[in-house]
C-alpha cells in the first residue's frame, strides 16, 4: 500500500488559481463521492482551506492513481490538464507523510505556526471518515498528524508572538489591559498603518474607536471602512482623556503630543494606564512622555524590535517543530513498513487454525464420550496453544519496518508453512485485520 | 508530624518553579496536585492537633504560623482554581515552604491558658490570620505587577511578559486582596479590643495586663492597619493604583511578617502564650 498526496497551495499557486480548484465551492462531500466513483483508490481524504486544496489517498499503484487524480481534478474543476499540472505538487509515501505532518503542525502555513490549520485537518479527516472513505493507512496517518500538531502547539512556542507591527500592538495592549472590550481607542491620522492597527484592535471588539485627522475627508473615509466615530481636529484634547489606547500616525513634522499635555491627561484619568502607539516617522509623540508613570509608549522602532525578536524566536521553534515532525514520520513509516508482513501473519494464523480444526475433527470420535463442557475446554486449550505458538513469530514479523526485509521474511514463511495458496486478499485484510487501526475491531488476539 | 506537610510544600515549590520556567501544562497540573496533597496532609495534622487540644491550634506563635500557612495555601489554591492562573505559585508556594519550617521544627502548645477559653479569642486569631493570608497574596501579586511593569516600560519583553497575566488584572487582584485583608484585619483588631476589655479587669495574667498600645505586637498591627487603610484610600482618591499600590502592599506584608515572627517570638510581652 502506498501513500499519495496531490495538491496545490500558496507555495505553488496564486489566489486566482487556488480559487478555481477550491473544493469547498461545490462541497467537499460531493468531491469525495465523485473521487471514489471515478478514481480507483481504497482510502481518500480531501483537505480544502483558503490556502490549499489537497487530496490524500492510499493506493496500490501511485503512478496510475496520479494520472487518474489529475484527470479527475481537471474534470471536476473544469481546469485544463496542462495548466493544472503546472501548479500541482505530488508526494508519495515518506514525503507525503512528512508533508501532512508539517501541514498539521502549521509549518507549511502562510503564517507559520497559525493554529487554525490543525482544526481544518481534523475536519477534513472527519468528513472522509464519517463517509467510510478512510481505513487503516489514512486513519493511522491522520491520527499521527493530529498528535504531532498537538505536540508542536503545546511544546514549542511556534504560535507565540506577533509577526507584524500592528498585531504586536494588539498583543501589547492585551498584556497591559487584559480584555480590550471596555476600552476606547483614538486614532490620530488616517493612514494605512493606522488603519491596519485599528482593524486588529477592532477584531478585539474594543468599546469605541474615534478617528481624528487634519484632513476631514481622510477621517471620514477611514470611519466608513472600519466603523467608529469621527472627531474634529479641534476636539482632540478632550478626546485624549477618555482614550485608553492612542494610535498616532500623522505626517506631522513636529510632535503632536507633548509631555505637559499627556501629564495633564494622566492626572485627569486618575493614573489609569494609557497605551500610546506612535507609528509615525518622524515621531508624533515626545519621547519624554514614556517616563510618565502609567504611560506605555511604543514607537515604530520599538514595535519592529518586538517583531524581529519574535521572528528570531520562531526560527528556533521551527527547528524544534521539524524534529518533532521527523520523529512522527519515522514512527508512522515503521508502522507502514510493518504492514508488509501482515498478509503473511494472517495467512499463518489461518494455516494453524485450519490444522487445529482438522485435528479436532479427526479426533471427534475419540472425544465424543466427553461431556460438552470438557469438549469446549479441549477446543479452548488447542486454540490457546496455537495462539501462544504464533505470538512470537507475529511480533517478530510486525516489527520488520523495512519493506524488502518484510518480503524476504514473508517468502520464507510461505515456503516453511506452504502459505501461498491460503494468503487472503490483501485489500480485505487491510481493513478487517489491521490490529493498530483506530477504527478496526479485530477479534484476532494473536495479531493484537 | 508537621514535617510531612513541609516535605510536600518543598516538593510543590520545586514543581511550581519548574512549571514557571518550562511553561509546561503537565508540570502545572503536577504542581497543583502536589500542593493539594500538601494541604491535605497539613489539614490532617491540624485536625489531629485540634482533637488533641480540643480546640483549633493557634495559641502559640508557632501554631499561629502553621495555621497561617494553611490559610494562605487554601487562599492561593482558591485563586489559582478560579483564575486558572498558576504564575503566582512560584512565589507563594516557596513562601509556604519557608514558613512551614517553623512549625515543622518548633514545639506546638500543649496546653491552653484558661483565659483564652473564649469565642472572641478564636474569632480574633482566625480573622487576623485570614487577613495576613490575603496580605501575603496581595504582596506576591504586587511583586509580579512590578516585574511585568518594568518589562513593559523598558520595552524588554521577556521572561515575565511571556508568563504573567495582564498588568491591569494584576492590579485589580492586588486591590481585591488588600480590601479583603483590610476587612478581616479591622474585624480581628476590633474583636481583640472587645475581648481585652472583658478579660483585662478579671485576669491577673501578666500577658493580659501587658496588652496595650505600648506592646510592640499591638503597636505594629495598628501601624499595619494604617498602611493598608492608606493604600485603599490612596487607590480610590489619589490614583495610587499600579506600582505605588503594589509597593505599599509589599511594605504592608513586610510589617505583617515582622510582627508575626521576630516580634511575635522575641519582643512582645502580651502575645507569647
Amino acid at each position: 500500500m502506498h501513500l499519495l498526496v496531490l495538491g496545490t497551495s500558496h507555495h505553488t499557486a496564486s489566489v486566482d488559481f487556488r480559487e478555481r480548484v477550491d473544493f469547498s465551492r461545490r462541497g467537499v462531500p460531493q468531491a469525495l463521492g465523485a473521487l471514489i466513483a471515478q478514481v480507483e483508490v481504497s482510502e481518500v481524504v480531501v483537505l480544502s482551506t483558503c490556502n490549499r486544496s489537497e487530496i490524500y489517498v492510499a493506493c496500490e499503484d501511485p503512478s496510475r492513481t496520479h494520472h487518474s487524480l489529475v484527470k479527475f481534478l481537471s474534470d471536476f474543476h473544469g481546469v485544463p490538464r496542462d495548466l493544472l499540472i503546472s501548479h500541482l505538487y505530488e508526494l508519495t509515501d515518506i514525503d507525503a507523510a512528512r508533508h501532512l505532518f508539517r501541514v498539521a503542525a502549521g509549518l507549511d502555513s502562510l503564517v507559520v505556526g497559525e493554529p487554525q490549520i490543525l482544526g481544518q485537518v481534523k475536519d477534513a479527516y472527519s468528513l472522509a471518515s464519517d463517509q467510510h472513505h478512510t481505513a487503516a493507512v489514512l486513519n493511522q496517518l491522520f491520527h499521527h498528524s493530529f498528535a504531532v500538531g498537538k505536540r508542536v502547539r503545546s511544546e514549542t512556542g511556534l504560535s507565540d508572538g506577533a509577526m507584524s507591527v500592528s498585531y504586536a500592538s494588539v498583543l501589547l495592549a492585551r498584556k497591559i489591559f487584559g480584555n480590550l472590550k471596555d476600552l476606547s481607542v483614538l486614532l490620530i491620522g488616517a493612514g494605512e498603518m493606522a488603519e491596519l492597527t485599528a482593524t486588529h484592535l477592532r477584531s478585539q471588539q474594543v468599546h469605541r474607536i474615534s478617528v481624528a485627522s487634519r484632513t476631514d475627508s481622510h477621517a471620514e473615509a477611514l470611519v466608513e471602512r472600519i466603523g467608529g466615530v469621527k472627531i474634529p481636529w479641534t476636539g482632540l484634547q478632550a478626546e485624549l482623556v477618555s482614550a485608553d489606547i492612542i494610535v498616532t500616525a500623522t505626517g506631522s513634522a513636529s510632535p503632536l503630543l507633548t509631555y505637559s499635555q499627556i501629564a495633564e491627561v494622566i492626572r485627569a484619568r486618575r493614573n489609569k494606564p494609557l497605551f500610546i502607539i506612535d507609528i509615525a516617522v518622524p515621531r508624533d509623540v515626545e519621547t519624554e512622555i514614556g517616563q510618565i508613570e502609567q504611560v506605555f509608549l511604543y514607537n515604530i522602532d520599538d514595535l519592529r524590535l518586538v517583531v524581529s525578536e519574535n521572528i528570531t524566536k520562531r526560527r528556533a521553534e521551527v527547528e524544534r517543530a521539524e524534529i518533532m515532525v521527523s520523529e512522527a514520520v519515522e514512527k508512522f513509516m515503521t508502522w507502514l513498513g510493518s504492514r508488509g508482513a501482515i498478509p503473511t501473519v494472517v495467512a499463518l494464523r489461518q494455516r494453524f487454525e485450519t490444522i487445529r480444526r482438522a485435528e479436532l475433527e479427526r479426533l471427534s470420535l475419540k472425544l465424543s464420550p466427553l461431556s460438552p463442557t470438557t469438549r469446549k475446554q479441549v477446543d479452548e486449550i488447542t486454540r490457546l496453544l496455537v495462539e501462544k505458538l504464533l505470538l512470537a513469530p507475529t511480533e517478530q514479523l510486525k516489527a520488520i519496518s523495512n519493506p524488502e526485509a518484510a518480503e524476504i521474511h514473508s517468502d520464507v514463511m510461505n515456503r516453511l508453512f506452504r502459505l501461498t495458496e491460503e494468503t487472503p486478499d490483501r485489500d480485505t485484510e487491510d481493513v478487517v485485520k489491521d490490529p493498530e487501526s483506530p477504527t478496526s475491531n479485530s477479534k484476532n488476539s494473536v495479531i493484537s | 508530624m508537621n514535617k510531612i506537610p513541609l516535605v510536600l510544600y518543598v516538593a510543590a515549590s520545586l514543581v511550581y518553579v519548574l512549571h514557571f520556567i518550562k511553561c509546561s501544562s503537565t508540570a502545572g497540573r503536577i504542581a497543583t496536585l502536589t500542593l493539594i496533597t500538601a494541604i491535605l496532609a497539613h489539614t490532617f495534622v491540624l485536625g489531629m492537633q485540634t482533637m488533641k487540644m480540643g480546640q483549633i491550634p493557634f495559641v502559640s506563635t508557632t501554631d499561629a504560623v502553621s495555621a497561617f500557612v494553611w490559610l494562605l495555601a487554601m487562599s492561593y489554591l482558591y485563586t489559582e482554581m478560579t483564575t486558572d492562573e498558576r504564575a503566582m505559585g512560584v512565589l507563594i508556594v516557596p513562601l509556604l515552604a519557608v514558613l512551614k519550617i517553623i512549625p515543622a521544627f518548633g514545639e506546638p502548645a500543649l496546653t491552653k491558658p484558661p483565659v483564652l477559653n473564649s469565642a472572641w479569642f478564636t474569632l480574633h486569631v482566625s480573622s487576623l490570620l485570614f487577613a495576613y493570608a490575603s496580605f501575603a497574596l496581595a504582596c506576591v501579586i504586587g511583586i509580579t505587577y512590578v516585574l511585568l511593569f518594568r518589562e513593559l516600560k523598558e520595552k524588554r519583553l521577556g521572561f515575565f511578559y511571556a508568563r504573567l497575566p495582564p498588568l491591569h488584572i494584576l492590579d485589580i487582584m492586588n486591590g481585591r486582596a488588600v480590601t479583603v485583608g483590610w476587612i478581616f484585619l479591622t474585624i480581628g483588631v476590633t474583636i481583640g479590643g472587645i475581648w481585652l476589655g472583658q478579660v483585662q479587669t478579671k485576669s491577673l495574667d501578666p500577658r493580659i495586663q501587658a496588652m496595650s498600645l505600648s506592646d510592640p505586637k499591638i503597636f505594629m498591627v495598628i501601624i499595619c492597619w494604617f498602611v493598608y487603610s492608606f493604600e485603599l484610600y490612596a487607590r480610590k482618591t489619589i490614583g495610587w493604583n499600579g506600582r505605588k499600590g503594589a509597593w505599599l502592599s509589599a511594605v504592608g506584608f513586610a510589617i505583617v511578617l515582622l510582627n508575626l515572627l521576630p516580634i511575635g517570638y522575641f519582643l512582645t510581652k502580651s502575645h507569647n502564650f
